[in-house]
């Protein structure tokens, strides 16, 4: 979707240059005076925000309503923010300026390592937020979770995720299709990259060595479990609702749907919980990054609205259900939820550069076997 | 040198002057996008580049099209895809010239009681959005592959549906069917009516048996209908892909435009574009064969427009019998899907059917973060960007209605009058291209072209206008396809006869040859209008907070899982959709029909 590219070289030497105001724009903003960003973004008076999570709509009203600087929120999806910020980059449309963005692999290939955002740390989150959250600047942490019935089981009835490539659960599981959600494809890179563990978790479940037909156990389990007959769906929503909805006798279970959706169950009655068992990981979280244009009309007005990001306040829609997390460790976990930190213990993230590299693999396997 | 000026003032018509502008303007808004699609087939992007070893990002590349033509995936990632396309493709083709054939037929030439509100609701299955049979098919028929609560037909019956029926290629194809059916109906209709009385009163006269006079008469005068429709049809069932995922997905059948969004979200643009690529080959086949079989025969039909008109045939005792299945299945395949998005939109907890769970909160409450889903959203009547983003669409809708027929109308009568050369082929061409271009894709390709000034074109960035362009150019097809068909009715002879009196061209155009045809061009702006209140893949590139539309501030709702709005949202464009196409039948005498050249 790149017309005209610049060459090799001017890439590198863009990138040089990039690297180096990056650099500068990370020690100003060590060294930088908050009390003049806060008059200059109240000169600036706006901002303009491209989103894929649909409640930085809310956050944005209560920031206006707290300083006066009025937030414009395009809500895209994940695959059209990073296009759409990268194409106007690329024609120099000073649009945008700051980002809310998931599929991070993809974004940072496209948007950061081009130089058109940068990353900025304010000064809560430079202070409360550990270090492995601050580059990139990560608002909140998604998890996507296994998900069962329980008026059709009292206790959780998984131990191990092999147990769904097996037949008591052929054509029973729910996945919104990998081909179509990049973070699928990323944390099934994880499982590429920890195939070892994977195996181990096959051996101990079965007593057995796995016999592999695909390079590594991760790229067995997609081909195991999609020869066992999964449900392909669209929507997490959906997913949620199949799974937890009561009066079945043989209900769907679901694989990888976002968690937050355990917040209808009051309001729909579901009988939908999580596995907090299953091994070697109880699914999968990944981050929604903030970044600053780098050459954004209004740095200032983001500046500040990132910072109040950080904050409980400004955190605030994003904290009305289960399954987000913010950095911040002031923050209590929503009802029956649990802390960032215990989930960063049980659930598998990725590792960026590896996830890069070899997600196209992950889509190529998902597709050969996906077909019926 | 009287003879030289004379014979460059000759090649100054108005229609030639008309054809170079059409051209120049095409050639930028189709060729170029279609040439920039062809060179990113062509070229390693970001991530690409780790799969194809030794390679950076911008490099040329042969890779996409050995991976999607040969190699181990090709099968998977194409050939299987191709194959389920080409079954829906041909399957709802067929099923929509067979359901929009029988209708027309029985609306024309019998004494079919009723007959204004069946042709009345005949094209409300494609004012509604295709999702919505989707979505209304898995209520009825679902089982318990996809769990939840049972579909309707097996809580009523007893009856299980077997897979194949309740998922897959199936349901997918009488789902697409039924929302495009009325383009066939459109079409077939209109070529019904036009068809002479007196043809088929000759042939009876010369002794032929009425099964020989439908197969040597009707037939060959329909023909081009029945081609027109094919092409329509099997267009979109090529690049739709709502439908297909939502449906194929439980049973795992995937088509073409799967491999299309999948590459697109695994940021792999290279291998995307070439199922873009290869879906607008198909369609180019198809318009050919359409131009070779139907080309010579298309003047023949135009030209015996106006004659007597044929008598009805009589359905006797039949005639209710039938009258009451067409009302009921447009009943079903209209009624059923409405209600049930507007019964989602008034219970207060999602998919609890109750009388006590009854609400109009979604439409008029404040906002709360305590009543049925907790949005803290107010209802959508009174929640001022909703509105706004409606008022947005409306305007867009009106905007490039009319501008795509004013555009539908003058190439029209520049490819009607420059027939049978080069440039008028060229031409029509040309603007039906659009038709077959993936609108993500051109969404995409619109912002790159538009994003900065470009030489004499400024930067339309964050304007109504780079919406409306898009749009325009997205639509323009309905409209050019209305305009040859009006103007090719019209016979050269009341020009001439304008230009002998002195009449200056516009005077002409203004005075004789748009009023003429008045219905027709008017019946052509209500496709576009139609087709941009729910376009959504094609703008959502483009919009800004200040030009937000139906669509997209809808997404918002849609990924909260909050149906309510998202499906009020949609009752309400299809309840002004209709009662525009109503008010324009009413006032302007327009005619869905003609829109499509009938």
């Amino acid at each position: 979707m790149l017309p005209r590219l610049p060459s090799h070289r001017q890439a590198s030497a863009l990138l040089a240059a990039l690297v180096a105001a990056a650099l500068l724009a990370f020690a100003t903003a060590q060294a930088e005076d908050w009390s003049a960003v806060e008059e200059a973004a109240l000169a600036e008076g706006r901002l303009v925000v491209y989103s894929t999570t649909s409640r930085t709509v809310p956050a944005g009203e209560s920031f206006q309503a707290l300083t006066g600087i009025q937030v414009e929120v395009v809500r895209l999806g994940e695959q059209d923010l990073i296009e759409r910020a990268f194409q106007e980059s690329r024609a120099g449309v000073r649009n945008v300026d700051m980002i809310v963005v998931e599929d991070w692999p993809a974004a940072r290939e496209l948007l950061a390592n081009t130089g058109y955002f940068v990353n900025y740390v304010p000064p809560t989150a430079a202070e409360r937020f550990a270090p492995h959250h601050q580059d990139p600047l990560v608002l909140g942490y998604i998890n996507r979770i296994f998900g069962f019935n329980t008026e059709k089981h009292d206790e959780d009835p998984f131990t191990n995720v092999w147990e769904l490539t097996m037949p008591q659960y052929s054509g029973r599981v729910m996945i919104r299709d990998v081909a179509i959600t990049g973070e699928h494809q990323n944390a099934f890179t994880e499982w590429v990259r920890r195939s070892d563990e994977l195996e181990a978790a096959y051996t101990e479940l079965t007593g057995e060595a796995l016999q592999m037909t695909e390079p590594n156990a991760g790229l067995e389990f997609i081909k195991r479990f999609l020869q066992n007959d999964p449900i392909i769906m669209t929507s997490d929503t959906r997913i949620a609702e199949a799974v937890g909805a009561r009066g079945q006798d043989d209900p769907p279970y679901g694989m990888f749907y976002v968690y937050s959706k355990h917040r209808d169950i009051p309001l729909q009655d579901l009988a939908l919980a999580d596995s907090r068992a299953i091994q070697p990981t109880l699914g999968y979280y990944y981050p929604i990054v903030l970044q600053l244009a780098s050459d954004a009309r209004n740095p200032n007005a983001a500046k500040m609205f990132m910072e109040y990001l950080g904050t409980l306040e400004g955190f605030a829609p994003w904290a009305d259900s289960p399954g987000v997390y913010t950095p911040n460790p002031d923050q209590v976990p929503f009802e029956g939820d649990m802390p960032l930190a215990w989930w960063e213990e049980q659930l598998w993230g990725y590792d960026l550069d590896f996830a890069v590299q070899n997600r196209g693999i992950v889509l190529d396997t998902w597709f050969r076997y996906a077909q019926r | 040198m009287r003879m030289a000026l004379r014979r460059l003032r000759l090649n100054f018509t108005p229609q030639r002057i008309l054809a170079v502008l059409f051209l120049l303007v095409l050639g930028y808004l189709v060729v170029v996008p279609l040439g920039v699609m062809l060179q990113e087939t062509f070229t390693v992007h970001p991530m690409e580049r780790f799969q194809i070893p030794g390679s950076v990002t911008g490099d040329f590349t042969t890779a996409h099209w050995e991976r999607t033509f040969v190699g181990p995936n090709a099968r998977p990632f194409f050939y299987r895809p191709l194959i389920n396309t080409l079954i829906i493709s041909f399957g709802l083709s067929a099923l929509a010239l067979v359901i929009g054939g029988l209708l027309a037929w029985l609306v024309v030439r019998t004494n079919l009681p009723f007959k204004g509100l069946i042709s009345n609701a005949a094209i409300i299955p494609y004012i509604m959005p295709s999702w919505t049979l989707a979505l209304a098919w898995i209520t009825l028929f679902k089982n318990q592959r996809i769990g939840g609560q049972p579909g309707i037909f097996q809580a009523l019956t007893g009856i299980a549906t077997p897979d194949w029926f309740a998922y897959g290629l199936f349901p997918i194809t009488i789902t697409l069917a039924l929302h495009y059916f009325p383009f066939g109906f459109m079409l077939i209709g209109g070529a019904i009516r036009n068809i002479d009385a007196q043809l088929e009163e000759s042939a009876e006269l010369l002794g032929a048996s009425r099964a020989t006079i439908l197969r040597r008469v009707v037939f060959p005068l329909v023909l081009p209908a029945i081609f027109s429709t094919f092409l329509l049809t099997f267009s979109k069932g090529l690049g739709t892909f709502g439908t297909p995922a939502f449906l194929g997905g439980p049973v795992r059948e995937f088509v073409l435009s799967t491999s299309l969004y999948a590459n697109l979200i695994g940021q792999r643009p290279g291998i995307a574009y070439i199922a873009a690529v290869v879906m607008i080959l198909m369609g180019v086949l198809v318009l050919y064969m359409d131009h070779k079989i139907i080309g010579a025969r298309r003047s023949f039909v135009t030209i015996s427009g106006k004659g007597a008109r044929a008598g009805s045939v009589d359905l006797g005792r039949w005639r209710l019998p039938v009258a009451a299945g067409v009302l009921l299945f447009l009943f079903s395949v209209i009624a059923v899907p409405i209600g049930a998005l507007a019964i989602d939109t008034l219970m207060l907890r999602p998919g609890i059917y109750r009388l006590e769970n009854l609400s109009l909160h979604y439409w008029i409450g404040e906002a709360s973060l305590a009543i049925g889903l907790g949005t803290g959203e107010p209802g959508i009547l009174r929640n001022s960007q909703l509105m706004g983003a409606l008022a947005n669409t409306l305007r867009l809708a009106l905007v490039v209605a009319l501008v795509c027929g004013v555009l539908g109308m003058l190439i029209g009568y520049t490819v009607v009058r420059l027939r049978g050369t080069t440039v008028s082929r060229l031409l029509d061409q040309l603007s039906f291209l659009p038709y077959l271009m993936p609108s993500i894709a051109l969404g995409s390709i619109f912002l790159a072209l538009f994003a900065v000034a470009r030489g004499p074109i400024p930067s339309l960035y964050g304007t109504f206008w780079l919406l409306a362009i898009a749009c325009i150019v997205s639509y323009l097809p309905y409209a050019v396809k209305a305009g040859i068909n009006a103007m090719m009715q019209i016979g050269p002879e009341l020009e001439e006869a304008a230009i002998m009196s002195g009449a200056s061209w516009f005077t002409r155009m203004r005075r004789i040859l748009f009023p003429v045809q008045k219905a027709t061009y008017f019946s052509g702006m209500l496709l576009p209008f139609i087709s941009v209140t729910r376009e959504l893949s094609l703008l959502i590139l483009l919009v800004t907070p200040a030009t937000q539309l139906a669509t997209t501030i809808t997404l918002r709702y849609t990924d909260r899982g909050w149906y309510p709005y998202t499906n009020g949202m949609v009752l309400l464009l299809v309840i002004i959709v209709i009662t525009t196409t109503a008010l324009s039948r009413r006032i302007m005498k327009t005619d869905l029909a003609k829109g499509l050249g009938g």
